[in-house]
């Protein structure tokens, strides 16, 4: 076939075998463990994992003079505004002994001079947290330093 | 003649996804520019490579990311509307996965881009732009493009195919009680609350109503893993990729989790046979044109 600009021609024997490709491409995350994902070729283990009804949740918070507190929003957490990732990056920092270096990094993105930042571990029933804003069953602090320091 | 029709049909939907897709990307790439380079510049310790990626050591300077991202909107225009599809698809599809790749390298994957990412790949070998391109006035020889519809079908129902298997794997039948449904919509809400964000405006209802639990559960797994027999039937690809739309309109509800290729229904686009309508609709235009066009003044 002439070399043509709208399209890479391609062989009969590719045409007929492309849909068998695409299967093998797509499907072949499931040589991996299903918790083992990766892009673009996922796993897609989203949704799958039984969570339970008691969870703990890594966050970050300020606490003002008078001791009211603000959870942090994932822009002042990470940088970003993925929630998920804020989420991935609290929890990454608390496993791994960085939750001191983490709680800087948010106190330096501060504006306000007089918050105290803390990165806490928060156990919640996460139904009744949704429903009526439950309080924490326990909270840990992992780390606290001050804003504008 | 037959043969004829089923061609043109075909090359006509690929023009449809290939404006499709090719707008969604640019869009999206747009909408997404500062989120990609905001999550560019966190700290080196937090990143992470994947996937075509795996390679890199540490991250790359944000410029690179600048100049992924302008080529993403530049080529994926100028593919949209057929121009030099060769050389602009190929470019946009790689560009686009370069892009999505590197935003993924930070600790977590969105499940979000995946779908499409893998989808451009194939639209970028297929002659999506012979009809309805700016290029379309050229005569050019091309096979008839179905290898490329079939292909991205299988991509769109082997993707939900192995969301399924993974609930399956993980959870066992477990999944279908419904629980594990429950604490999923209350832990993503929560998650929100505690990251300061707000939680879906329907979560709490949802929460409240243990007994659709078990049901939706069942649904989004019959959907999941009966997406192969999408490609068995035009008939069934339809109802398939109406429930899909649903079960995404459902996700958002409970989770205020967004998957706009997928609601918008751009993923399923090679299943239906959108080309119809869309014929149907230029051709009742141009009829409506063509009464409305002022009668050549009798000489």
């Amino acid at each position: 076939m002439a070399y043509c600009i709208y399209y890479v021609p391609m062989s009969r024997t590719l045409r007929r075998l492309a849909p068998f490709i695409a299967a093998a491409v797509i499907l072949s995350p499931l040589l991996r463990e299903p918790r083992d994902d990766t892009y673009p070729l996922s796993t897609y283990p989203m949704f799958a994992t039984d969570r339970g009804a008691i969870m703990s949740i890594d966050t970050a918070v300020t606490i003002d003079p008078t001791g009211g507190t603000d959870h942090l929003s994932p822009k002042q957490i990470s940088g970003t505004d993925e929630i998920v990732s804020a989420a991935v990056v609290v929890s990454r920092a608390v496993r791994n002994g960085d939750a001191e270096l983490l709680c800087i990094d948010i106190a330096d993105r501060l504006d306000n001079p007089d918050l105290t930042v803390q990165i806490r571990t928060e156990v919640v029933d996460t139904a009744a947290l949704v429903d009526h804003n439950a309080r924490p069953i326990s909270i840990e602090v992992v780390s606290e330093c001050r804003s504008g320091q | 003649m037959q043969k004829r029709t089923v061609k043109r049909n075909a090359l006509q939907r690929l023009a449809i996804i290939r404006i499709a897709m090719g707008s969604y990307a640019v869009i999206w790439t747009l909408v997404r520019t500062i989120n990609i380079l905001d999550t560019s510049r966190q700290p080196a310790r937090r990143f992470d490579p994947v996937g075509p990626l795996w390679f890199l050591d540490k991250p790359l300077p944000v410029s690179y990311v600048v100049v992924g991202i302008g080529v993403v909107v530049v080529a994926g225009t100028a593919m949209v509307f057929g121009w030099r599809y060769r050389l602009t698809a190929p470019v946009t599809a790689v560009a686009f996965m370069f892009i999505t790749t590197y935003r993924n390298s930070w600790g977590h994957i969105i499940h979000t881009e995946n779908l499409i990412s893998v989808q451009l790949v194939v639209l970028a070998l297929a002659p999506a732009a012979v009809v309805w391109s700016v290029d379309s006035h050229r005569d050019t020889e091309s096979d008839d493009g179905w290898w490329a519809l079939k292909s991205m079908a299988v991509l769109a129902t082997g993707a939900y195919l192995l969301a399924g298997i993974a609930k399956l794997r993980i959870s066992g039948m477990h999944w279908i009680d419904g629980d594990v449904l429950l604490h999923q919509i209350a832990f993503d809400n929560a998650r929100k609350i505690e990251l300061g964000t707000s939680a879906s405006p329907f979560a709490a209802f949802f929460i409240k109503q243990h007994w659709l639990m078990a049901p939706s559960a069942i649904v989004a797994l019959v959907i999941e893993l009966g997406a192969p027999l999408a490609l068995l039937k035009e008939r069934i690809a339809i109802v398939w990729a109406a429930s899909v739309v649903l079960l995404h309109f459902a996700i958002l509800g409970m989770m205020a989790i967004l998957f706009p290729y997928q609601l918008l229904g751009i993923a399923l686009l090679p299943l239906l046979p959108v080309e119809v309508a869309v014929v149907r609709f230029l051709d009742r235009r141009r009829a409506q044109n063509a009464i409305a066009a002022p009668l050549e003044p009798a000489l």
